[in-house]
């Protein structure tokens, strides 16, 4: 190689040089360092936004300061930017923005994220609408009437809407209706037509998926009487892992795969919808449920899309995807023998009480023992609690292994509801359909019957006093066998 | 004409206080380089001498804002990676240039070794040279260890516990390393103290010694068979050669850049004495001592690994025997080809496992 050859060659690789040094000085302009305050640099529009709202509600400010959003330069508006034609579009400060960020406005850079969540149960959340716990919170708990807000209940509004969703109705001023926003709710209607609201668990502004890893997200509303999930996990040895390791749960981490980037314990995420190895993250918080235990009488979560003859994922398939995860700590015989502990639970609370206790108010409404008018009989609110409280308790208390929610506050109370609050109350509402005489006296008398033949079941002959001879000789032995050892 | 008389006085003043004779000094320096020193491969050598510069140069740079105490050094390197300006670029640079360093030493040695450039007179130089590698590889170890992420943590407890398996001296030596029986504040210290001074100024004094014995016994000729119609055998060290090296010097300086952009020096969670990693491994060019450790028992693995290097620094001498023994058989290159390749199986085995 001659010398001017050399003197060419340095020339081009010290350009080439030069040009790298060019990418590190651009790397290091637009540095961002995760959990120190980023510096800001984002479109000017947000920065405009960024310098009032620092001073108006200086933590949203900081809260988004905090995200990985702001360290990728997603600012205000890049979220918050609204199209004339959209129906929550106002002007503000020079320009066109929409309070309401929704899935629709997320997908345009989380798409895949988007629709999955679209194919949950969870988008669906407001289809509550209409159901019976709607009507409790909008007529029988609330008032739509003088005593409500823009027409809407206030126990629904702040109640069943904050977590359902409420349906995002936008005033001729552009704003939204204060009735129906403020409103987090998983399965919101917004104004541009999209189901669902990610905030609901990445929570606003900073979208940390350490929050929405964490079961108390999920608990804002799984929990309570009628689905204690969160308490249910609590109580069982995943909630205690959690707790006892929460510092090893590695809950920043991306990708965050159990066995790979923790193994300490599963939250509901872990389980429901975060990856491993062999499965992928979703969204789609059914993907890996085998049962639908919200109804009075349990079914497998694919029955009512069979029933409406729609494709859906088997329940046999999710049932396979929860235990690949289960598999990440469990040997498969363990997990095997749970799933076999959990369905005879569920079995048995559908046959012998979900089933009957349906099928008895389902005769009487038919027959006119009971009005047409939900929740104004004492026996509805015993059959309401009997399933939707009670029943609910014992079967997620079984799915997640909460030996307390699945016995005492669960098939206790489910027992203790139907012998001595629901068996009466239908005898007690049939004799007085029977003495007042008519068809609906008839109608009564099949009731009663229907009972007769229920309680006659094996399962429920102890209530009539009718155990059999084999039965009564096993309690004995069991009463003996106890007494003696306690007695040692 | 006012100015050039001006710059002659200071040139005289100085000159009678520093008499040294330039032009002397200039034909001293301006050996003439052997023509074959125009392939590639042969500037191997020099290679490794400009990333020695660079990390000098970066580490100092470091040495700016790291802390060596147990409690303060990951979030200094924490601080370099995430804060300070351009620390990411200079420690991603100081991180592979160390690695490039191990690499273009073992390609060096390599084609000294099958070049046959150890023999006499050289073989004290290349037991110089060997040396050089083993400083090299300490000041891999303990720049590595400084990090105190849980992956280096752990690579040192490995290594200090292997130390501490030699035989006779190892136990001793172990606990001299680290200070006490186990990874601790003390092992930082010395680490650092090893890092930044002993190893460096053992290394710049190697390296110096290596330069001095190459240009006292003169570089080794070859001729390959386009050269020998050539007029000239040698060609000038200045400008000739030292374009050559200022050629790789920046290419280097391109590839570390380009390096550190896509594959920037990362950091793992903070050391935790209590809590063992799933999986402990070194840095990769240990793989090899690694995997025959975990292959054999540990004394057959420690006792086999120093009866290696002793082979290696010994081998001008038992290459002479095998020489007068055997004259036709090239047995030298065989057994560097074995023993190289074992290198590389063992390295690529522990790599996939």
């Amino acid at each position: 190689m001659s010398l001017n050859t050399k003197k060419i060659v340095i020339a081009v690789i010290g350009l080439f040089f030069m040009g790298a040094l060019l990418i590190v000085g651009g790397i290091e302009s637009n540095k961002r360092v995760l959990g120190k305050k980023a510096y800001i640099k984002v479109s000017a529009t947000s920065e405009n936004c960024v310098d009032c709202h620092t001073v108006t509600s200086p933590s949203l400010v900081e809260q988004w300061r905090d995200s990985k959003h702001a360290l990728k330069g997603v600012g205000c508006v890049e979220c918050h930017a609204a199209e004339s034609t959209d129906a929550d579009a106002w002007e503000h400060e020079g320009t066109l923005v929409a309070v309401v960020v929704s899935p629709k406005d997320c997908s345009k850079c989380h798409a895949d994220e988007n629709e999955q969540f679209q194919a949950s149960h969870h988008a669906d959340a407001g289809k509550i609408i209409g159901s019976l716990d709607n009507v409790l919170a909008e007529v029988i708990e609330g008032d739509m009437g003088r005593l409500s807000l823009n027409g809407q209940s206030p126990v629904a509004i702040n109640g069943c809407w904050q977590c359902h969703g409420s349906v995002v109705k936008i005033m001729a001023d552009g704003r939204p209706d204060p009735a129906t926003w403020p409103n987090t709710g998983i399965g919101r209607i917004n104004p541009d037509g999209s189901k669902g609201s990610c905030s609901a668990c990445h929570s606003r502004h900073r979208f940390s998926v350490v929050v929405s890893r964490q079961p108390d997200s999920c608990g804002k509303c799984h929990m309570g009487p009628d689905h204690p999930q969160k308490e249910i996990y609590e109580e069982s040895k995943h909630g205690i892992a959690f707790k006892a390791f929460k510092q090893d749960m590695n809950l920043s981490a991306q990708p965050w795969r159990a066995g790979i980037e923790y193994s300490a314990a599963p939250t509901c995420a872990t389980c429901h919808m975060s990856a491993t190895e062999e499965l992928p993250v979703t969204h789609d918080v059914g993907m890996r449920i085998s049962w639908n235990l919200r109804p009075p009488i349990s079914e497998k979560i694919d029955a009512k899309a069979i029933k409406a003859g729609e494709q859906v994922v088997s329940w046999e398939d999710r049932r396979d995807n929860m235990k690949a995860v289960c598999s990440k700590c469990h040997s498969e015989n363990y997990v095997d023998g749970f799933y076999l502990q959990f369905d005879s639970a569920i079995n048995l609370y559908n046959e012998k009480y979900g089933k009957p206790a349906t099928a008895i108010i389902k005769m009487m409404k038919a027959g006119g023992v009971l009005t047409s008018t939900n929740f104004d009989e004492k026996l509805e609110w015993t059959y309401f609690y009997l399933w939707h409280h009670e029943g609910r308790r014992a079967r997620h208390g079984a799915s997640m292994m909460a030996p307390d929610y699945t016995q005492w506050h669960g098939f206790f109370e489910v027992a203790e509801r139907f012998y001595i609050h629901f068996v009466p109350e239908v005898r007690e509402a049939c004799e007085d359909r029977i003495r007042q005489g008519g068809d609906v006296a008839k109608a009564a008398k099949v009731v009663l019957a229907e009972l007769d033949s229920i309680l006659n079941r094996e399962e429920h002959m102890w209530f009539l006093g009718k155990m059999t001879g084999d039965e009564k000789a096993r309690r004995k032995a069991a009463a003996e066998e106890f007494k003696k050892r306690y007695a040692q | 004409m006012f100015k050039e008389l001006k710059f002659a006085r200071v040139v005289d003043w100085v000159k009678e206080r520093f008499p040294v004779d330039v032009e002397e000094m200039k034909s001293l320096t301006n050996e003439p380089v052997p023509n074959h020193l125009k392939h590639w491969w042969f500037a191997l050598g020099g290679t490794p001498a400009i990333l020695f510069v660079i990390q000098i140069v970066t580490g100092v740079f470091l040495l700016f804002h790291y802390v060596p105490t147990p409690e303060q050094a990951y979030e200094s390197v924490d601080k370099i990676t995430n804060e300070v300006a351009f620390g990411w670029y200079v420690r991603s640079l100081h991180k592979w240039a160390s690695e490039l360093m191990i690499v273009t030493v073992m390609l060096h040695m390599s084609r000294v070794f099958f070049t046959g450039a150890y023999r006499k007179p050289r073989e004290l130089n290349w037991m110089v040279g060997v040396v050089i590698l083993f400083v090299t590889l300490g000041l891999a170890f303990t720049g590595y260890s400084l990090i105190y992420d849980q992956l280096s943590y752990w690579a040192a407890m490995v290594g200090t516990e292997i130390a501490a398996s030699t035989p006779v001296v190892g136990p001793l030596a172990a606990d001299f390393i680290r200070g006490g029986p186990e990874v601790s504040g003390n092992t930082l210290t010395r680490f650092f103290a090893l890092h930044v001074v002993i190893f460096p100024a053992l290394l710049i004094g190697l390296v110096v010694l290596h330069i001095v014995f190459v240009r006292l016994n003169g570089v080794t000729q070859f001729e390959f068979e386009g050269e020998r119609r050539s007029r000239h055998r040698t060609f000038p060290l200045f400008p000739d050669h030292v374009l050559t090296e200022a050629m790789l010097a920046i290419l280097i300086l391109y590839l570390l850049t380009m390096m550190s952009v896509i594959f920037p020096a990362g950091l793992g969670d903070r050391a935790d004495p209590l809590i063992t990693p799933e999986h402990i491994k070194p840095e990769w060019y240990f793989f090899a001592s690694f995997r025959w450790l975990k292959l054999t028992n540990v004394y057959i693995g420690i006792v086999g690994q120093i009866f290696f290097v002793g082979l290696i620094i010994a081998w001008p001498f038992i290459d002479k025997v095998f020489e007068s023994k055997f004259p036709r058989a090239e047995l030298s290159v065989w057994i560097g080809f074995l023993g190289f390749t074992f290198y590389l199986i063992l390295t690529v085995w522990e790599a996939l496992v």
